[in-house]
């Protein structure tokens, strides 16, 4: 099958096509395009999964792969896609009205450089892909610009990732000067079996401190909390998910199959990458604590996730590479439609005060339920998916022997349940405090937030599926890098 | 061959006990009328439950599910549901107490669908966790019933509301996820060819080729720490009797009554018998916490003054006597303590139906504003007599058979802490007696006056503390109702 074809040159074109059509588009027609963007996305996450099953040669000298992680993570980047079209068609633009199609089309070109990232097999071509992801990123988080908050989060997000992209580019430079490729493979050959130099260190370090930015791992997670609150929400759904989901994809693809997959830098990088976990599970957790505006408190919760992932990622095995891959599917299922209800809330009440769900429960059964399937999935409570998840995090720090990450995550799991009941409660608990009378939010959405949380309940009951999409992650990766050799 | 056919369909019954309340809480969510379909679904219950208690009589256990898998895989996570002699008075327990907190529920209660589903909800997650064999599935069914009572508390609670669903919560997440890394340790201790996550299977692996002592006491700890919090054993108890003082009369008998009995029923299952050596060494450090229970917290249950506040004080007192059957090492000791197991879900759940009544009847659960009850709402009073009794051990009850075959069982090994045990029942019998002294003798209280209060009416309120009494009554006379199927799985249990 041609390369051509592939999700990433679809979605550009998707993109283009969006912008294009609203330009030709009568004045008068234009309401019509929020319902062509999201038919396209829908369209293309239809394709991706096709494809995703399709065997897919390597391309340009292996600068783009098709591998099993690859293929379990487009569809996942696409599937962000539909969900932040789905929130962006039912935002509030205000004076941007007239842009809208921009807004619509701006995430398109964000997911190519996503689904980029997945296949990237060079540090050349992660540049290219992560740099496509983060100005599309800028533009989308300031976009509201004739809010003060979302204009500081634009600047926020581009001073902290122009300085991220400073590190990573001065790691691949660095890597360069190491091993003399940039390419996953032949950095992987050159530098089996030899101790590792200090310069190649300094890469890796460098590398892994430009994608802690990315991932919100601490202590490079400030930026995280005033840029989530400020942007849309659509682009903090994007931010959260998919843009996390990226650092991690990359992260497990160079520790876990390509380019410092090696025994030399485990050495150094383990204690490095599981102390980061327990720094940023333990600041995340504590800090969303006395959150009450929910899009900080996700911010936070991201913060703990990304650390109990780093805790996985830290052991640097086969085992802790796909529970990474299974978490992030957990993490996706859960956060998504927490998202898209946060959006409805904000549309009504203009922000994302946790106190406008009081008394949903008794207003909106359906949401309130989803939401708190959501909450709960992502507190890690059986029997929902977020409990296996994090039942797999734990039980790789057990058999890696990892007891400290082991404790801080035990604890942090106790501790966190302290912020996500925290919604749960006021859904539930508190009498309807605003005089406002809440809208019923719209049904096509309370069955979204419903469905994905019996999903979640079916799949942490019988979490099988998920496991087999793991497999897939990985097993064809390990083969690839064989034939190469 | 035709009996085995029939055994065969009939371990449908298993999913069906599940699938019944799970149906229920549709049910409502869908709008049907809250307190019947909840009634209905736990009667219902009754009828797979004899079928498998018939399977059980029978063959000795009932198995629903796969065969065990031994496909090697990160999580060889599997539905399976077993019941055997041990889990079978233990699912009847939960039954019961479900039944009865479902009778005495109040159909008028403040946003009644979200309540009998809450209810509901709590009861499937004992009942599921009795009767599954995948640790998976044993460990998350536990879980499903944590926010459920964090609501039941949190909503319809009364005083400290807010407090004690917090404490409460967070103390049993924590138990749990402690209990969790010791059964993460269990199934990793297992060679990875023989890695299961059914606890049968793991049982026998575990008794083939037992683990060395060291790793033995360190798995025994984690689970002594884990279910113990969730049994509020001191000094991790301080959420238990808030919690139940502040908890609607439903939640606190299905707390006390079943769930509390998880972390009994998993040491007993998981601790003893795949971690024996481990449970002897740290049986010393369970002496000093199962004297703490008895002794500080039957101290503190002297002083209490509200009666709610004094029950949630002497269930976690009796928890004390419990570990004593557990540490004993004896099958008598075993059988006991699996005896007052039911004995104490009966009567806690008794007690505070009662208190709960009261407390609605009168307006306060306060003993000093109760005098004189038994003039005013004498089958109240009764049913009060009979918790107080039941609680104290008083012959006859199913309370006295445990406590009298756990102090048998432990008095040639721990002969100190049977003489605290003893110490114990006099200081749970002195609180009670005042108790029942100030409710039910004096003049009629200006408070009960002013309330109008009336006694239990009719065969329609009445029944459920008929149907706990009779059971507490039939276990006390008739100990082997409980012992006989329990008995075989016992003594397997402390086989070397």
């Amino acid at each position: 099958m041609s390369p051509w074809i592939c999700p990433e040159v679809l979605l550009v074109l998707a993109g283009v096509g969006l912008i294009l059509t609203d330009a030709l588009l009568p004045p008068g027609k234009r309401s019509v395009l929020p319902g062509i963007a999201l038919a396209t996305s829908c369209v293309l996450l239809a394709g991706t999964i096709w494809q995703s099953g399709q065997p897919m040669p390597s391309s340009w000298g292996n600068l783009f792969v098709t591998d099993g992680l690859s293929s379990v993570f487009k569809p996942f980047f696409v599937l962000c896609l539909v969900g932040v079209t789905l929130i962006s068609v039912r935002t509030p633009m205000g004076r941007e009205e007239a842009v809208r199609s921009e807004f619509l089309a701006l995430p398109f070109f964000s997911t190519a450089g996503l689904c980029l990232l997945a296949s990237a097999h060079d540090f050349l071509a992660i540049f290219v892909a992560l740099e496509l992801v983060a100005i599309s990123l800028y533009l989308l988080v300031a976009f509201q610009r004739t809010q003060v908050r979302s204009l500081e989060a634009g600047m926020k997000l581009l001073v902290m990732g122009g300085l991220s992209t400073g590190f990573l580019v001065m790691g691949i430079a660095w890597l360069y000067a190491a091993a003399g490729t940039t390419e996953f493979t032949r950095i992987l050959l050159e530098q089996a079996g030899r101790p590792a130099s200090l310069a190649l260190l300094l890469a890796v370090g460098l590398i892994v401190t430009g994608l802690a930015f990315k991932i919100a791992a601490v202590p490079f997670h400030a930026w995280a909390p005033d840029v989530y609150e400020g942007a849309p929400t659509s682009i903090t759904a994007f931010l959260a998910v998919a843009s996390k989901a990226a650092g991690f994809v990359l992260l497990v693809r160079i520790f876990g199959f390509g380019a410092f997959a090696l025994d030399s830098v485990a050495l150094v990088f383990r204690p490095v990458l599981l102390t980061l976990g327990i720094a940023t599970v333990t600041l995340g957790t504590l800090a969303a604590l006395p959150q009450r505006n929910l899009k900080r408190l996700l911010a936070y919760s991201g913060i703990a996730h990304a650390g109990i992932m780093l805790l996985a990622l830290g052991t640097l095995g086969e085992a802790g590479m796909g529970t990474v891959v299974g978490y992030l599917w957990a993490y996706l299922l859960a956060s998504l439609p927490v998202f898209i209800a946060i959006q409805e809330v904000e549309r009504i009440y203009g922000n994302a005060d946790v106190r406008h769900l009081d008394g949903l429960a008794q207003k909106d059964p359906g949401t309130a339920l989803g939401l708190t399937l959501g909450f709960l999935s992502m507190a890690g409570l059986p029997p929902l998916l977020g409990f296996s998840a994090k039942l797999s995090v734990l039980s790789t720090l057990w058999n890696a022997g990892e007891i400290p990450g082991l404790v801080v995550g035990v604890i942090m799991a106790v501790v966190g349940l302290g912020f996500y009941l925290v919604p749960i409660r006021a859904m539930y608990w508190e009498r309807e405090a605003d005089s406002v009378p809440m809208c019923r939010f719209p049904r096509f959405l309370v069955w979204i937030l419903l469905v994905a949380g019996l999903l979640q309940l079916l799949l942490g009951l019988q979490p099988r599926p998920l496991i087999r999409l793991v497999e897939r992650s990985l097993a064809p990766s390990v083969s690839a890098i064989i034939q190469d050799k | 061959m035709e009996a085995r056919g029939i055994a065969m369909t009939l371990t449908w019954a298993l999913p069906l006990l599940l699938l019944l309340p799970t149906l229920g809480v549709v049910a409502i969510a869908l709008g049907s009328d809250p307190r019947k379909t909840a009634l209905g679904v736990s009667l219902l219950n009754f009828i797979p439950a004899f079928l498998v208690s018939g399977v059980v009589l029978r063959e000795g256990e009932i198995l629903f599910g796969p065969e065990v898998s031994t496909l090697r895989e990160v999580f060889p996570i599997q539905f399976r549901l077993g019941c055997d002699g041990l889990s079978l008075p233990l699912l009847w327990l939960t039954l019961v107490v479900t039944l009865a907190a479902m009778g005495v529920a109040r159909a008028e209660v403040k946003r009644s669908k979200e309540y009998f589903i809450c209810l509901l909800l709590v009861g499937l997650g004992g009942l599921g966790a009795f009767l599954s064999v995948d640790l998976f599935y044993f460990f998350s069914f536990h879980e499903v019933a944590l926010v459920p009572s964090f609501l039941l508390i949190g909503i319809w609670g009364q005083g400290d509301r807010t407090g004690a669903a917090w404490r409460m919560t967070i103390y049993l997440m924590l138990g749990s996820l402690l209990l969790l890394l010791g059964l993460l340790g269990l199934v990793f201790a297992v060679p990875e060819i023989s890695r299961t996550l059914d606890w049968r299977v793991l049982t026998e692996t575990l008794k083939a080729q037992p683990l060395g002592v060291k790793h033995q006491t360190i798995l025994a700890a984690l689970l002594l720490i884990g279910f113990g919090t969730l049994v509020s054993l001191v000094p991790f108890h301080s959420w238990a009797p808030g919690g139940y003082a502040s908890a609607p009369a439903p939640a606190a008998m299905l707390h006390a009554g079943v769930l509390k009995k998880f972390g009994l029923y998993g040491l007993l299952r998981l601790a003893l018998s795949m971690t024996p050596l481990g449970w002897k060494e740290i049986s010393w450090v369970v002496g000093l916490m199962l004297a703490g229970n008895i002794l500080y917290l039957g101290m503190a249950s002297l002083a209490q003054r509200d009666f709610r506040w004094l029950l949630g004080f002497s269930s976690a007192m009796h928890m004390g006597t419990l570990f004593l059957g557990l540490i004993g090492g004896t099958v008598l000791g075993l059988g006991g303590a699996l005896v007052l197991m039911v004995g104490h879900g009966l009567s806690a759940a008794l007690g505070f139906a009662v208190a709960g009544e009261i407390g609605h009847r009168t307006g306060t659960t306060w003993m000093q504003d109760l005098g004189g009850l038994a003039k005013k709402a004498p089958k109240l009073w009764f049913y009060l007599m009979i918790a107080g009794m039941a609680s104290i051990g008083l012959p006859g009850m199913a309370n006295f058979a445990g406590e009298i075959m756990i102090f048998f069982g432990a008095w040639s090994t721990h002969p100190i802490l049977v003489g605290i045990a003893a110490w114990g029942v006099v200081l749970s019998s002195v609180a009670m007696l005042r108790a029942i002294r100030s409710i039910s003798s004096g003049p009629v209280s200006a408070a009960m006056t002013a309330q109008q209060t009336s006694d239990l009416q009719g065969g329609r309120e009445v029944w459920p503390y008929v149907l706990l009494t009779a059971l507490l009554f039939a276990v006390g006379f008739i100990p082997n109702l409980v012992l006989g199927p329990a008995r075989p799985v016992l003594e397997r249990l402390i086989q070397p």
